[in-house]
């Protein structure tokens, strides 16, 4: 017997006992590979659950605000801000150039200046700076009104005065009320 | 509270009776007034003067015509500011100033100013301006704070308290907006 002819009389052999130790090991494996699955599904259906629960608690709103109220953070980000790593942070902005591009593509944008020219003749925009430059005006009117009427009693009670004559009975204010 | 009257109980006025519900204006605020108008008249008067400035210097003038219309635009200058004050006079009773200041020109018993009177009245405003504004002063001792000028033509500077610029607007407006809300009438069938 050649040497081929007897290797394959041994996978002949081999082959069924092969299949029947895999076929064995998934039969015994099979409960314990859905025992993982279930586990690893309610393990995620948990988590889901108690982030849910978590996102509808108070608690996380609570944490929250205690967090930003705390003068420890308050105090870490003020340290933060007052930094050098800060002001390089907003230097390597500006030298960036990013803000420039940004207001050079702002300014040079039609929309911006459509939206200038809307604004500056809406009715509502008009009529407001006519009414500001409107109550000003009564306001300066008021105030020359007033001051003129008083200063009109003070002329005559001084005239009167320098030639010995009685002051003017002045009449009496209109009552507000009426 | 009774209000005593708007004039001084007991002085001598010139034999008219004091009208009581009129509060007479004093010296200071009619000087006011009149600066607001004075200023309005000169602002007009400088922009026709280089307006006229600008014709004659495009224009070949004689000089002795340029003369006469010199002494014609000194002569337009008084008149128009006489007929300025007359016109408003005789016809709201208030110039701008006045009305910036909120006070009128109206008879001895609160009427309207004819346009003779008013008439009067401006050339009084001269005659009291002319001996060093001495024609104002009996404002300070006047029963109804009357100046040369009122004496003469019989008229009186009252308060005309009413509603300001600005309320005015806000009014219109106002009665626009209401205006469109209402529906239009129906047309008949």
């Amino acid at each position: 017997m050649s040497d081929d002819e007897k290797a394959n009389s041994r996978r002949g052999v081999l082959r069924p006992i092969a299949g029947l130790g895999v076929r064995t090991a998934t039969a015994t494996l099979r409960p314990f590979a859905g025992v993982v699955e279930a586990a690893a599904g309610a393990g995620l259906s948990l988590e889901r659950r108690a982030v849910d629960r978590v996102l509808e608690s108070t608690e996380l709103e609570r944490v929250v605000v205690e967090a930003i109220n705390s003068p420890h953070v308050q105090s870490a980000v003020r340290r933060a801000l007052e930094s050098d790593g800060a002001a390089r942070l907003i230097d390597s902005l500006f030298d960036s150039g990013l803000i420039d591009r940004f207001l050079e593509r702002l300014l040079a944008s039609d929309s911006l200046w459509n939206m200038i020219d809307e604004i500056a003749g809406s009715p509502a925009v008009t009529a407001a700076i006519s009414q500001q430059g409107l109550g000003f005006a009564d306001e300066i009117g008021d105030q020359v009104r007033s001051r003129s009427r008083k200063a009109d009693d003070w002329v005559e009670r001084a005239a009167r005065r320098l030639i010995g004559r009685h002051p003017r009975m002045l009449p009496a204010e209109p009552d507000a009320s009426t | 509270m009774s209000a005593p009257p708007a004039a001084s109980a007991g002085e001598a006025t010139t034999g008219t009776a004091v009208v009581e519900d009129l509060r007479y204006v004093g010296l200071a605020t009619r000087a006011v007034s009149f600066v607001v108008d004075a200023a309005l008249i000169t602002l007009v008067n400088i922009l026709v003067g280089i307006g006229a400035a600008l014709i004659l210097a495009v224009l070949h003038v004689p000089s002795q015509l340029k003369t006469i219309l010199a002494v014609l635009a000194a002569v337009a200058y008084i008149v128009g500011s006489i007929l300025y004050f007359v016109i408003f006079w005789c016809t709201t009773g208030q110039t701008p100033g006045a009305r910036m200041l909120q006070i009128r020109v109206v008879t001895g018993d609160g009427a309207r100013v004819k346009p003779r009177w008013a008439v009067v009245r401006g050339v009084g405003v001269v005659l009291a301006a002319l001996p060093l504004f001495a024609g104002f002063v009996p404002i300070l001792f006047d029963g109804r704070r009357r100046a040369f000028q009122d004496w003469l033509a019989h008229t009186a500077v009252v308060e005309a308290p009413g509603p300001s610029i600005a309320e005015v607007s806000r009014a219109k407006k106002r009665a626009i907006r209401e205006a469109d809300r209402q529906p239009p009438p129906a047309m008949p069938e």
